[in-house]
């Protein structure tokens, strides 16, 4: 019998491999990245390139923890990330944090829905959370009648506070870097060392098990979600301080992105499996991945077949690697 | 029994292996098989009779040595080639349809047509019938498979093969999902198919059915054959040596153990359509059986105590506190468990490795503020893993690779890890060979030493009789009667279980 490691939980041991291997992939992109171009390998350049993929980072840590527990991906995080913005933008005569809190709210309310459909009644995740993506369209496409709303940027208003926050950095590191990094860590944490992030881990391996083990289904569910919506409200915020203006179609794409930062991360689709620092490799990967073929020329449709390619290849490797284990159980 | 007539030997296998990737899982095996006998393949879990019975029944094109049926020597390289060749194979779960008719699956394949368009209703109906006939049964082939009992679904299963003409009838454990009654009715068809000459080799884990339906009996181990004898000559302890290899000690009768005062407590509880009115209580360091047939509500029972499931009426108390009803989290939190009766689908996490799986129910005990601490992790796992006696490579094998005993040992050890105070054991010992039964039985003994309660539901008669303290037996979801160690025999618990008055 080989003794696991002491004082490490074995709810956290992976494969070394599997841990390490997407970062191998990131170190062989940033030598092709130094061919490529002499910019490359900048501070400069690689700080945008964090710059860039922060908005993602932080809604894959929260896309991470629906697949996490084996609900594969939450579609409805960019309606969730409109929503928020245009909620926070129309409350800024309220003033900034009351703008701030009411967009996050209105994230959660969604994600709230989502955790409880999904959680209570067993709805199909994907086929749910594209259901509300649907719905929050229209509904928001007619609650503001189809237009966009702007906040006031007059210096001194919460508008402009809101406009700054994007902009806004710590040292020279933009705080939506910072932001996205205390995420993942918070992530990491949440996920190895308290009994949510094991009882999702559990949930997501198998859910009748894990209701006979005694673990309150629904409410780890719910609790997923609200995380998922969570993150995906601040990413929202963020992408309106971008913008300088809140709109029904912001955040498009950031749903299929995440979830391939996810997957490519490690985090298999299945459930129960991956880490933290896995999806962030993910996440720099597909970083990385973007800005070389910008440097490169290519056009951002060809980086959207990479990107959509990179998903392909992944995701049908892994299914051939269980199918040769034998392992093609749901 | 026709010893030397050549002609009566249907089935004959001359140095028959199988490899699966590394492991030889049958070894040059020589087998023969009579026309019109009842012959019993028994061996512990991975002994290779599974896998020799699919290689007959054409699961495998790469087998290696030779097949003769009747007088002609056959490549069973597919399925339906076997089929051809006259085998008809029964497996564990039943293969029928449940939302289509009988006749449906009966015929399904040679549905009878008319102008090669429209389905021949008139000749289904008739066709079917003549094929539940030969079983015995006589319901409507309209019906649906889900309309009809399990055991009725077995024999429509058998009919099924039975269309086809089959010389050999290969039976892999069909009484493992059947009650003592159907059984009987099962065994009384399988005679009457003997009696028409047709071959049956039949599966079993089962020792007092082996010995009420075989003729002649094969013993297998670790993918060979160990020895073929005819029933008269074997008694069940030189059985049990032959599949284990060694003597098996004697199941020590425990010297009676102080039994304490009443801890779990339930009265009256009801939930609809289930069970009714059932009252009964289990004391410190008792094991408590629950008897009953397939349906009479034991698992339901079970399920609702622990709040896995509600209930309409009722309370249950442990030691003295009421606990809330259908939270089984608050039921884990004063110490009531429960394991499950199916370690595949509700039991196990089979993705997760022996280790995650074995403190899986110690996540609650070892959080604090939400914060889990991994304490004695490490202690715990190895500590199991010796005290149940689990092989594995490592500790951190997926337990989805391991055999049923090995899996069903990592389930109980995941709730003695949980440290209960009353653990109820749902079929703890189902499709399990003969030296992990006996491990877990040893380990059952040991926790109500340690003054723990055990509530156990066991359709093995001997195990239940065996183990238990006191019976309660249910019948149709009400209680229907109690035996104590003195008036507890098999005969006792069949009647009462059938409804008969004790």
């Amino acid at each position: 019998m080989i003794p696991a490691k002491k004082n490490h939980s074995a709810f956290v041991r992976t494969d070394l491999l599997d841990r390490v291997g997407i970062y191998l992939v990131g170190a062989v992109l940033v030598v092709i990245g130094d061919f490529v171009s002499d910019e490359f390998l900048t501070v400069t350049n690689l700080l945008s390139v964090l710059n860039a993929v922060a908005l993602l980072g932080i809604v894959a840590t929260g896309m991470a923890f629906v697949t996490y527990s084996g609900n594969m991906a939450d579609l409805s995080m960019p309606s969730i990330m409109a929503f928020s913005g245009i909620i926070c933008v129309s409350a800024l005569p309220l003033g900034f944090t009351v703008a701030l809190t009411a967009g996050i709210l209105a994230g959660l309310l969604i994600g709230a829905m989502n955790g409880f459909i999904v959680g209570r009644f067993n709805a199909n995740p994907i086929l749910w959370t594209l259901a509300v993506t649907f719905f929050m369209e229209g509904f928001m496409r007619f609650a503001w009648s189809n237009n966009q709303v702007y906040p006031d940027i007059e210096p001194g208003t919460a508008g402009f506070k809101l406009i700054g926050l994007f902009r806004m950095s710590i040292g020279s590191v933009p705080l939506v870097v910072v932001v996205m990094v205390l995420l993942f860590i918070a992530g990491h944490f949440v996920i190895v060392h308290t009994r949510f992030g094991i009882e999702s881990k559990l949930v997501g391996s198998s859910k009748p098990a894990a209701r006979t083990t005694g673990i309150d289904v629904s409410r780890v569910i719910l609790l997923d979600f609200l995380v998922a919506a969570f993150c995906a409200s601040i990413a929202g915020i963020f992408l309106t301080s971008m913008n300088k203006l809140g709109v029904f179609y912001l955040g498009k794409g950031y749903d299929f992105k995440a979830v391939t930062a996810v997957v490519i991360g490690g985090m298999t689709l299945r459930g129960g499996r991956g880490t933290m620092p896995g999806v962030l490799g993910g996440v720099l990967v597909i970083g990385l991945l973007t800005n070389i073929m910008t440097f490169m020329g290519i056009g951002a449709f060809e980086q959207n077949i990479v990107t959509g390619g990179v998903f392909i290849a992944v995701v049908g490797l892994h299914q051939r690697q269980l199918c040769r284990r034998g392992k093609d159980y749901a | 029994m026709p010893e030397s007539d050549t002609i009566g030997i249907a089935l004959k296998m001359h140095g028959v292996s199988k490899r699966y990737q590394g492991t030889l899982a049958v070894d040059r095996v020589d087998f023969e098989a009579y026309a019109g006998e009842v012959h019993v393949l028994m061996g512990e879990n991975g002994a290779g009779k599974s896998t020799l019975m699919k290689i007959l029944a054409g699961s495998f094109n790469d087998y290696i040595g030779s097949i003769v049926i009747g007088q002609k020597e056959v490549l069973l390289h597919s399925p339906a080639k076997a089929r051809e060749c006259g085998v008809g194979m029964i497996y564990q779960e039943l293969s029928v349809a449940r939302p289509i008719s009988i006749a449906e699956n009966l015929l399904v394949g040679r549905l009878p047509y008319r102008y090669g368009f429209w389905l021949d209703k008139k000749a289904m109906y008739r066709q079917s019938q003549q094929l539940l006939h030969k079983v015995g049964l006589d319901i409507d082939p309209w019906k649906t498979i889900g309309e009809i009992s399990q055991h009725e679904a077995q024999l429509v299963e058998i009919a099924r093969i039975l269309g086809v003409n089959p010389c050999i009838l290969v039976m892999d454990e069909p009484t493992s999902a059947l009650s003592r009654r159907e059984v009987q009715c099962l065994f009384a068809r399988m005679r009457q198919l003997k009696n028409r000459g047709i071959t049956i080799l039949y599966i079993s884990h089962h020792l007092p059915e082996v010995f009420e339906i075989a003729d002649r009996i094969t013993i297998m181990r670790d993918g060979r054959i160990v020895a073929t004898k005819s029933i008269h000559e074997v008694t069940p302890p030189m059985l049990v040596q032959m599949m284990v290899g060694k003597t098996l000690e004697k199941p020590v009768v425990s010297p009676t153990r102080k039994i304490g005062e009443p801890v779990l407590k339930v009265k009256h509880l009801t939930r609809n359509g289930f069970f009714s009115n059932v009252s009964f209580h289990a004391c410190k360091g008792e094991i408590l059986g629950i008897a009953g047939l397939t349906g009479a509500g034991r698992t339901d029972i079970a399920r609702s105590l622990c709040g896995l499931a509600p209930y309409d009426r009722g309370t249950v108390e442990l030691e003295g506190q009421r606990l809330r009803r259908q939270s089984y989290s608050d039921a884990i939190k004063h110490g009531l468990m429960y394991l499950s009766e199916d370690r595949k689908i509700d039991g196990l996490f089979l993705r997760l490795s022996i280790k995650q799986n074995l403190i899986s129910a110690t996540l609650q005990r070892n959080t604090h503020c939400g914060l889990y601490t991994a304490n004695h992790e490490a202690q715990i796992t190895s500590d199991l893993i010796e005290k149940l006696g689990i092989v594995a490579s490592s500790v951190s094998q997926e337990v989805s690779n391991l055999s049923g005993g090995n899996q069903q040992k990592v389930l109980l050890g995941k709730w003695i890890a949980a440290d209960p105070r009353v653990l109820i054991l749902d079929e703890p010992t189902r499709g399990v060979d003969v030296k992990a039964r006996v491990t877990i039985h040893r380990v059952v003994r040991d926790l109500v030493e340690e003054g723990r309660t055990v509530l156990l539901i066991s359709s093995d008669l001997p195990e239940l009789v065996g183990l238990s303290d006191r019976v309660i037996v249910l019948h149709n979801g009400r209680l229907a009667g109690e035996m104590n160690k003195t008036q507890l025999s098999e005969e006792s618990v069949l009647l009462a279980m059938n409804g008969e008055v004790v």
